[in-house]
């Protein structure tokens, strides 16, 4: 029974982190944004307007839940829970540190692709659920860019795939740095087994992975759809997209899923591409640096540490870069990325043969 | 009853409901939607069975793909279309429904048939598998198998079926492509 407890307990636990996440993402968010512009952001509420989205939330609970009267009732009010859950199913097999992952699945990568897609279905749903011109033009748009930008997102984690040989998120991990029980080679010369480091990340074994990441980083901005991919909620032609008609309880769930999916993009590549909770810190002769910032808590540091980076280099993008527009959304997709992305599984390929 | 037995049944029952309303819904959008957790039964189904590859892939092509298509082309014809749909006079039994209603009679019988007469607790094939260890077991990871099968073993199939999805890709980019002026 206690075995079952557990999970719960570890369900919970993810469910309110990312609740925690989503509030402390927003303010960051707002305070970014605002250091970009030469603003100051938040102010009043609490030191440096540190209590600013909790008192948002607090406003937002206590608000009227307005269902449009010409909408479809049932999928307008269960889309945002399909959106949320959707997201939060992937949390469930990302790996937190040295044995800390909450479900050691063999095929984890391949459960997350598959998770992330029903997303898609929850956006289609709120945008035909709600009735609404500018709602389900927005759902269109998110579906249509989510399903483009999934291929070239797809290549570059089967171009990770076929240097690490499995799908199981733990063993990609356990693969980059001094506990991988295979060789580790830097760019396929230098044996770095016993020295890790940031040598032993997935993008310094194969320095084509390099490429790789920077096309799954700009797939995964899409397909969370934060600008400059944000078409599907672009404010001045479409009011807020696919969520315009929602209020209070709801609006949160979906914000929460976005910052939830930002999350665990982020997470992903940190996963594949970076090392996952690997230090970076290499052995150096005596002074052991590896070996003494590795483990279950160190692991949870650097794989914070490196997933919060990457969020912040999304916001970053976001406040700086202007829209695309649809159709160059979609060239950049279809002729640029996805070729770029065949390359880098054909490198993988001829690595594995020849230098392997 | 076992927990995979309870668990079973109830993937069992949310399928064949939601496979019910599918069907009988004139409200087109929402069998959609119904049909999404008819797929999500099926794929529980498959990881009772063991197939957690096969459940998989059946979320990534039937909800991320294919659903998402036929909600594309709802979205894209007008309400006009949706309407005539359910509009049309529904009674259970009309001379229009016969050839179905045949066609599924005889299958249900065929399928009673095949429970009644198949003896599931000893078969043959089951118990020879069984005793030369040629069962999956729960702890086993099938995907290397599936891919080395796939290369080897079923090769030509695999190809042609690549080379036919090649052909309807050419296809759809000649169809949809705009007309030159001759």
């Amino acid at each position: 029974m206690n075995f079952y407890l557990t999970y719960f307990f570890i369900a919970i636990g993810l469910f309110g982190f990312s609740a925690l996440f989503a509030l402390f993402g927003v303010y960051a968010e707002r305070k970014l944004s605002a250091f970009i512009q030469d603003r100051l952001g938040p102010t009043e509420t609490g030191t440096f307007g540190s209590l600013q989205t909790i008192a948002d939330i607090l406003k937002m609970l206590q608000k009227e839940l307005i269902i449009p009267t010409a909408a479809d009732k049932l999928l307008f009010m269960m889309a945002p829970a399909v959106i949320f859950i959707a997201v939060y199913l992937g949390f469930a097999v990302l790996p937190w540190g040295p044995g800390l992952a909450p479900a050691k699945l063999n095929l984890g990568l391949y459960y997350l692709f598959a998770v992330l897609s029903i997303e898609t279905l929850g956006i289609l749903m709120a945008g035909w659920g709600s009735n609404n011109k500018y709602s389900i033009l927005g759902a269109m748009r998110s579906a249509a860019q989510i399903v483009s930008y999934e291929i070239p997102a797809g290549f570059a984690i089967i171009s990770v795939v076929m240097i690490s040989q499995t799908l199981n998120l733990q063993t990609i991990a356990t693969q980059q740095g001094i506990l991988s029980s295979e060789k580790v080679t830097f760019a396929g010369f230098w044996d770095v087994s016993n020295i890790g480091g940031i040598f032993s990340w997935n993008v310094f074994r194969a320095p084509h992975l390099l490429v790789a990441f920077v096309i799954y980083f700009i797939a995964s901005l899409a397909e969370s759809n934060r600008a400059p991919f944000d078409v599907p909620e672009a404010e001045s032609e479409l009011v807020a997209g696919f969520h315009t008609e929602y209020t209070g309880l709801r609006f949160a769930l979906v914000f929460l899923a976005e910052y939830s999916m930002m999350f665990m993009v982020s997470m992903i590549g940190a996963v594949l591409f970076l090392g996952a909770w690997n230090t970076p810190l290499p052995n150096m002769g005596v002074v052991e640096l590896a070996a003494w910032t590795t483990g279950a808590g160190w692991g949870i540091f650097w794989i914070a540490l490196k997933t919060l980076s990457l969020v912040g280099i999304q916001m970053w993008i976001r406040w700086t870069l202007p829209r695309f527009r649809v159709d160059q959304l979609m060239n950049f997709c279809w002729k640029v990325l996805t070729p770029a992305a065949f390359a880098c599984v054909l490198v993988s390929g001829l690595w594995r043969i020849f230098l392997m | 009853m076992t927990l995979v037995q309870a668990l079973f049944y109830l993937m069992a029952f949310v399928a064949l409901g939601s496979a019910v309303f599918v069907a009988s819904t004139k409200n087109l959008v929402r069998s959609i939607f119904m049909f999404f957790i008819t797929l999500m039964a099926l794929a529980g189904l498959y990881v009772l069975a063991l197939a957690d590859f096969v459940a998989i892939t059946q979320i990534v092509i039937y909800v991320g793909g294919i659903l998402v298509l036929i909600l594309f082309a709802f979205m894209l014809s007008g309400r006009e279309n949706l309407n005539y749909i359910s509009a049309i006079q529904n009674k259970f039994i009309s001379i229009r429904k016969l050839p179905a209603l045949l066609l599924a009679a005889l299958f249900l019988i065929g399928l009673i048939n095949v429970v009644v007469k198949m003896d599931t607790g000893n078969l043959e094939w089951v118990k020879i598998s069984m005793e030369q260890k040629n069962d999956i077991q729960p702890t086993i990871e099938m995907t290397g198998n599936i891919g080395v099968n796939l290369m080897t073993h079923y090769l030509l199939p695999f190809e042609a079926v690549s080379i036919l999805l090649m052909i309807a890709l050419i296809g759809a980019a000649h169809l949809s492509r705009k007309e030159v002026a001759v």
